[in-house]
């Protein structure tokens, strides 16, 4: 009587142990779970928080054209972003510029001081990639799970850009105003070209002439 | 008296202990470190590229190394995994095959004290290898897919030839590539396959694909292996002149056909920048370094007729 007593409690045990160990879960609620990076939200703040900010302190563009051609070396060790090794990097720039023409994908604008031979666009049409979140040098990609979801940061600060930004200034410039701006510029370092130089917009204010 | 035997015992034994402890240390020290080089296949010449530069620099830092090839095969790479740490395999330089299902073997790398530097493909765990040396697809397939549209004038029919499902490079080349592309509604991908990296199956894909649309201007490949594939299929059906091919890698066919205006464009990687890094690090960590950035992406640059004079294979000329 007294065996068959433990054996029930040990039964009950055992019973308990397993029941407390196993737990079943929908295959689309785990799913979820590893997918819930919300990419819009994250983008939202960091361009409030982080990016504006950081574009505001960016370098004078006319200074790091003239710095670029005499000494490109300390140029990109000060001024430049980039997140991993290799030859592209990202220059934080702001400045104030003269329009010259407005073409379908780009508006090309020219400084009060820019070195010979540069060629000058503020892209309207091509608004992708990492040149915006990746020359704020605000981010870290060692904060994500994968970098799908790092780049699904790039993909909605860009639709920023193109929501926010670009309509307003697409909708008044005109040949011959000015226009203050900061933004992005991606340059490669070992085959740097100064003909194509396209400066990814963060904040475009025109003022008519 | 028992009792001093008893620790006069002790004592010899722990001397003994220690001795042996110390032979085997010193034994170890004295041996050259190996590491293993783990890689996907060998089936792409990229890979037997990335492959041999790793070993290449493992050598040249003084360490004994050895190629093992996954064949594509998760289960495989597990059996390379469980070999090199058998075989008592210092550092494991590693190509993954599946970025979800090769995450055990980095694991049971990490349990038995054996650090994994990933090279070019990463695995969905940010803890389990000590460093991820990543192409940046994203950002090369943007570029891409920049001159994508500007080649098509924002309009036409393409096909997308995807490579392996389970990597996430495919996905980051095809979500890079679509982040642009998507914006124009008159880019229709009439098809969109997996061709796992292989250049005969993108070539049957094609063909394949061919058939249901003959009317197509434009195929994006996620690799070079599977644009040759493709350039091929259009070949043999008479529409080289008129489809416009896309690839990525940076390989010495697709850099040779970019210059006889076979193929539009291609996005460089550096997988001797990924391999060496990789083995550097191992080195650093044999040394005592334990501070590695999780994360390590190289840039990829976009190559076209314009810029191709820069590049060689696998890299810019020196």
């Amino acid at each position: 009587m007294n065996k068959l007593w433990q054996k029930g409690v040990l039964g009950v045990l055992i019973l308990l142990v397993a029941y407390n160990s196993v737990y079943f879960k929908k295959l689309d609620e785990v799913k979820a779970t590893t997918a819930g990076f919300d990419g819009a939200a994250y983008a939202t703040t960091f361009w409030s928080e982080k990016l504006t900010p950081a574009m505001e302190k960016g370098v004078d563009l006319s200074a790091l054209l003239q710095q670029l051609q005499t000494n490109p070396d300390q140029a990109f060790a000060t001024h430049s972003h980039a997140l991993g090794i290799g030859n592209i990097k990202y220059f934080p720039v702001k400045g104030v510029a003269t329009v010259k023409n407005v073409r379908e994908n780009e508006v090309q604008v020219a400084l009060d001081a820019q070195p010979a031979g540069t060629e000058l666009t503020i892209a309207t049409e091509y608004i992708f990639g990492n040149a915006v979140r990746d020359a704020s040098g605000q981010i870290d990609i060692n904060a994500f799970t994968n970098t799908m979801d790092f780049n699904t940061v790039s993909a909605e600060l860009n639709n920023i850009i193109r929501t926010q930004v670009i309509p307003p200034f697409k909708g008044q410039v005109k040949t011959g105003d000015r226009v203050e701006f900061t933004g992005a510029i991606e340059l490669n370092q070992k085959y740097l070209n100064f003909s194509s130089i396209e400066i990814i917009p963060v904040s475009l204010s025109v003022e008519k002439q | 008296m028992f009792k001093q035997n008893t620790i006069s015992s002790l004592l010899l034994c722990a001397i003994f202990a220690l001795a042996l402890f110390g032979c085997k240390t010193k034994e170890k020290k004295d041996e050259a470190n190996k590491v293993a080089i783990i890689v996907s296949t060998l089936n792409n010449p990229w890979f037997v590229f990335l492959a041999e530069q790793a070993k290449e620099k493992a050598n040249e830092l003084g360490y004994e190394a050895k190629i093992f090839d996954s064949q594509n095969n998760t289960a495989q790479e597990t059996d390379h995994f469980e070999n090199a740490l058998a075989s008592g395999y210092d550092a494991i330089l590693f190509n993954p095959t599946d970025a979800d299902g090769s995450i055990v073997n980095v694991k049971n790398a990490k349990i038995a004290g054996v650090p994994v530097f990933c090279m070019d493909r990463e695995v969905n765990d940010p803890d389990a290898a000590t460093s991820q040396i990543l192409s940046d697809s994203y950002s090369g397939s943007v570029s891409i897919a920049k001159k994508f549209v500007e080649s098509l004038n924002k309009k036409g029919n393409y096909v997308e030839i995807l490579g392996m499902v389970g990597d996430n490079n495919t996905w980051n080349r095809s979500r890079g590539f679509h982040s642009v592309v998507d914006h124009y509604p008159d880019l229709k991908m009439v098809a969109q396959q997996s061709a796992d990296f292989d250049r005969n199956k993108a070539m049957e894909v094609l063909e394949s694909v061919l058939q249901a649309n003959p009317d197509i201007d434009a195929v994006f490949c996620g690799n070079d292996a599977m644009a040759m594939g493709a350039y091929q299929a259009l070949v043999a059906a008479g529409k080289a002149d008129k489809v416009k091919v896309f690839g990525f890698d940076g390989a010495e066919d697709v850099v040779n056909s970019i210059q006889d205006e076979k193929i539009v464009a291609t996005g460089m990687q550096f997988p001797a920048v990924m391999a060496q890094t990789a083995a550097t690090f191992a080195d650093e960590y044999f040394k005592g370094k334990r501070d590695f950035p999780k994360k390590m992406p190289v840039a990829v640059e976009l190559v076209t007729s314009k810029n191709v004079g820069n590049y060689v294979a696998y890299g810019a000329k020196k």
